[in-house]
């Protein structure tokens, strides 16, 4: 992740604090194109670095550039840059294409009503659009902000938390969204608490943690890079306890416990030579293995990792 | 009761449920009621008011006025204490330098500045946010919220009104040779100033929630305030010096700073600074009275009116 | 930069908004009439005091500025919608000058109207001395607007401070130390109306017209270039 050649973002040595609260301390990482997902707990600075990566909030040590400039104090970047913040930030009074073609217009759009008529269009909001906004539901208000963020095509797009009120269709409408414009190689990083969608959508993971950069790139790099941790896997089988006693003499085992419930968990930082081992074991054993899977190979897991550490 | 015998059906074999006891235990103590919900939202008032519990920025301007008013107070005792100096003892009353049945007068506009900037803060917020929705689903009415605001307010508004005086009385009794003779001799002025107190604060209160009640922006309420004020002042100061007669006097009745400062003209029993050269003050003290409690009572009916009828 | 000036002038807009400042920019006009109409007719120095003075100038022209002009930022960074136009590639001048400019625009006329009525009625019809109380009012308008505007942007308690500066500044301090005049736009506006129009406000109390125009410049150059600043120096909520 860092040390990219050409980097879209680069983020180097931030850090900022408040008084006595530092809110992001020391964090360096470059962000190119396709989806890069930024995790975290609350109160992790997430917010915070996001806001200074948009501009809005300056650093109090470090720099942040997009495409080689500052980003702050930097107006003519944002005609490249589309910014949705977790605020719902719209005029009330405002009806919805009122306000997406007013934010085309700030940012020098000039087939305006076409790409405000495709913006709208991608979000799914043509009925509402001439309705005023203060009559919106959150859900809605979500989207017709994403159709402004869209409007001026954008090649790095920057999104806190833009699932806020999607109902579970829209979701699916927006992760497929969100893929076609990463595929398209736009640079796109998304804060989310939703874990799960962050791990279908994105490519490399940012997780921050107290302020602190805790992690970076694949998640399932990230977990293989987690030496001191073992890895668990559940092993459903007929004997259970005759594997369990047969397994606990291999040499990749750390541990082994069996469940109430009959299956038994498996502790192991070599999950290479446990999975050829084990099958060989299980054979020997006359044992049939009904079912091996891993229980910590996602990124809620790393996530609950490396936040509790 | 089983699920069969409630009606249900049994579930599936190996798919019984069962609650594990963890230690989670409900609530058993006592629940207070309505009264409890009243006092909670007058202390909340109150920390509102005085930016107490909150940053120097919320304090900042609350604790400003406070200390102007009691500059007031203050200065007012040493001047009269300076002329007591150099002219002896009486010189001040002989001078008619201004004392406690001219404080309001002279504070007045101060007060309700004060009023105007503060009042909103109570109610402007809790509905532009939505926060009156959380007040509304305790066992506390739209009735009970606004009259526990109001009366947080009036306390705040009783201090600012009462603390210059009580500072004028310290200052003029330990100015005085014999403080406690003053004291004695002067001991009616306490239960005018606190009347006269109440009089105007219970103006200032009513009508700067009334006037916050019909926005959600504070700004907007104060400046219209402030407005109603300082512009009603020479708008009927000028009207009421072209029409004199009886018509001067009742244009000049709608200066609505003047009006609890005539009140506190009919508790002392004299004229102050303020309303000397008002045409109003030649109408009957029952009229102005009864025109006090129109401008207090009415904008209070009215504000609870409007409060009594939210939901959440 | 006409979208920032539009947006502005709908949210400063309101409808009752619109009907308080009608009616009180009606007030002078109205007493000017009865001024006119009545037996006692006031000299030109007590009807600049009373009405000029304390009423226009004194207490609703600068509190109809303060009412329009410092909501202009402040309502938009509490409803947090100023990263709308920060995330723009308007410059900072692109976006403080048309809020300032709306401000003005939403305020003056009243106060113009106003200024320009009453001094109409007042003077019976002198075109010199209406120019001079119009022309005024409407650069008194547009300096409480600068000074208010980057008030609302620096603090939320912009309406307190521009209230302690209006009631306890100009109305009271100002009135007793005529030092402190040399920081009250109210004066600058007077000495400008005296300026402009000397036969008729002639006084040596007031800053030359020279000074007044200097004067005026500076101020309201200085708190768009303070706006400016502060734009692009904040932390956009």
């Amino acid at each position: 992740m860092t040390g990219m050649a050409t980097p879209v973002i680069r983020v180097d040595g931030v850090s900022r604090w408040f008084g006595s609260v530092v809110a992001v301390s020391e964090i360096s990482f470059d962000v190119g194109p396709g989806i890069t997902g930024l995790l975290g707990p609350n109160g992790a600075g997430k917010t915070t670095l996001l806001r200074m990566m948009t501009g809005l909030a300056g650093t109090s040590s470090g720099t942040i550039t997009v495409f080689g400039q500052p980003v702050r104090d930097n107006p003519p970047l944002y005609r490249r840059l589309g910014v949705m913040s977790e605020h719902e930030t719209v005029y009330g009074f405002m009806k919805g294409r009122e306000f997406v073609r007013m934010m085309a217009r700030l940012r020098g759009v000039t087939d305006l009503e076409g790409a405000v008529d495709r913006a709208i269009e991608l979000v799914d909001l043509a009925d509402a659009q001439h309705r005023p906004m203060e009559t919106y539901s959150r859900g809605m208000r979500q989207r017709m902000r994403l159709a402004a963020t869209l409007v001026h095509d954008p090649e790095i797009l920057i999104l806190d938390e833009p699932l806020n009120g999607a109902d579970p269709r829209q979701r699916v409408h927006f992760q497929h969204l969100l893929r076609q414009l990463g595929a398209e190689g736009r640079t796109i990083l998304l804060s989310s608490h939703i874990l799960e969608e962050v791990e279908a959508l994105a490519d490399t993971v940012l997780l921050i943690v107290n302020g602190k950069l805790a992690a970076s790139g694949g998640f399932r790099a990230i977990r293989a890079a987690l030496n001191q941790r073992p890895y668990h896997v559940r092993v459903l089988c007929d004997a259970p306890r005759r594997l369990a006693a047969a397994v606990v003499e291999l040499a990749s085992v750390d541990a082994v416990h069996v469940d109430p419930d009959g299956a038994i968990v498996v502790l192991s930082r070599n999950v290479l030579d446990l999975q050829l081992e084990l099958p060989r074991l299980a054979q020997s054993a006359s044992i049939s293995l009904r079912r091996v899977e891993p229980l910590d190979d996602s990124l809620e897991s790393v996530f609950g990792y490396l936040v509790e550490r | 009761m089983s699920a069969e015998a409630a009606g249900h059906p049994a579930p599936p074999p190996g798919r019984a449920g069962t609650v594990f006891d963890i230690g989670y235990r409900n609530y058993t103590g006592v629940r207070e009621g309505r009264g409890r919900s009243r006092l909670a939202v007058f202390k909340d008032g109150l920390r509102i008011a005085m930016g107490l519990g909150r940053g120097g920025r919320a304090k900042f301007l609350p604790w400003l006025f406070i200390g102007v008013l009691a500059s007031i107070g203050l200065i007012m005792a040493l001047i009269a204490g300076a002329v007591e100096r150099l002219g002896g003892p009486g010189q001040a009353q002989r001078m008619n330098l201004p004392s406690h049945g001219d404080l309001y007068g002279i504070a007045s506009i101060i007060l309700f500045v004060f009023a105007a900037l503060v009042a909103p803060e109570l109610l402007c917020r809790d509905r532009r946010e939505g926060t009156i929705n959380l007040y509304l689903v305790r066992p506390l009415t739209g009735g009970d919220y606004v009259a526990s605001r109001w009366a947080a307010f009036l306390v705040v508004m009783l201090f600012a009104a009462w603390l210059p005086q009580v500072i004028l009385l310290l200052g003029l009794a330990l100015g005085d040779p014999l403080p406690a003779t003053y004291l004695r001799t002067h001991w009616l002025d306490v239960p005018k100033f606190l009347l006269a107190g109440v009089a105007i604060a219970a103006y200032a209160t009513t009508l700067a929630m009334f006037t916050a009640s019909f926005t959600t922006r504070r700004a907007y309420a104060s400046v219209f305030l402030v407005g109603l004020f300082v512009i009603t002042a020479p708008f009927t100061i000028g009207l009421a010096s072209e029409m004199e007669g009886p018509a001067g006097r009742w244009i000049s009745m709608f200066n609505l700073t003047n009006i609890p400062v005539h009140v506190n003209d009919v508790i002392f029993g004299e004229v102050s600074e303020l309303t000397e050269e008002a045409p109003a003050g030649k109408l009957p003290q029952a009229v102005l009275v009864a025109w006090y409690f129109a401008w207090t009572l009415a904008p209070g009916v009215l504000l609870w009116w409007r409060y009594r009828r939210l939901t959440p | 930069m006409g979208s920032v000036y539009s947006l502005t002038l709908r949210q400063l807009s309101g409808r009752w908004r619109l009907l308080i400042m009608t009616v009180l920019a009606a007030m002078p006009v109205l007493i000017a009439v009865l001024t006119l109409a009545s037996v006692r007719t006031p000299s030109v120095v007590e009807f600049e005091i009373t009405v000029l003075g304390a009423m226009l100038s004194g207490s609703i022209a600068p509190l109809v500025v303060l009412a329009i002009a410092a909501p202009a930022f402040a309502n938009e960074l509490e409803d947090r919608t100023l990263a709308n136009l920060t995330l723009s590639p308007l410059s900072r001048r692109q976006i403080a000058v048309p809020k300032l400019l709306a401000a003005v625009t939403v305020a003056a006329p009243f106060i113009a109207a106003s200024a320009f009525l009453t001094s109409h009625v007042a003077f019976l019809g002198d075109a010199t001395a209406t120019a001079a109380v119009t022309v005024s009012a409407v650069v008194g308008v547009a300096l409480y607007a600068s000074a208010f505007v980057w008030l609302g942007l620096v603090s939320t308690q912009a309406i307190g401070i521009g209230l302690l500066y209006i009631v306890l500044w100009e109305g009271f301090f100002a009135g007793f130390v005529s030092g402190a005049r040399v920081l009250s736009i109210r004066y600058y506006a007077i000495a400008l109306m005296h300026g402009l129009d000397e036969r008729r406000f002639a006084s040596t109390s007031h800053m030359s017209l020279g000074v007044a125009i200097v004067v005026a410049v500076v101020v309201f150059g200085g708190f768009l270039f303070l706006t400016i600043r502060r734009l692009r120096r904040m932390d956009v909520p």
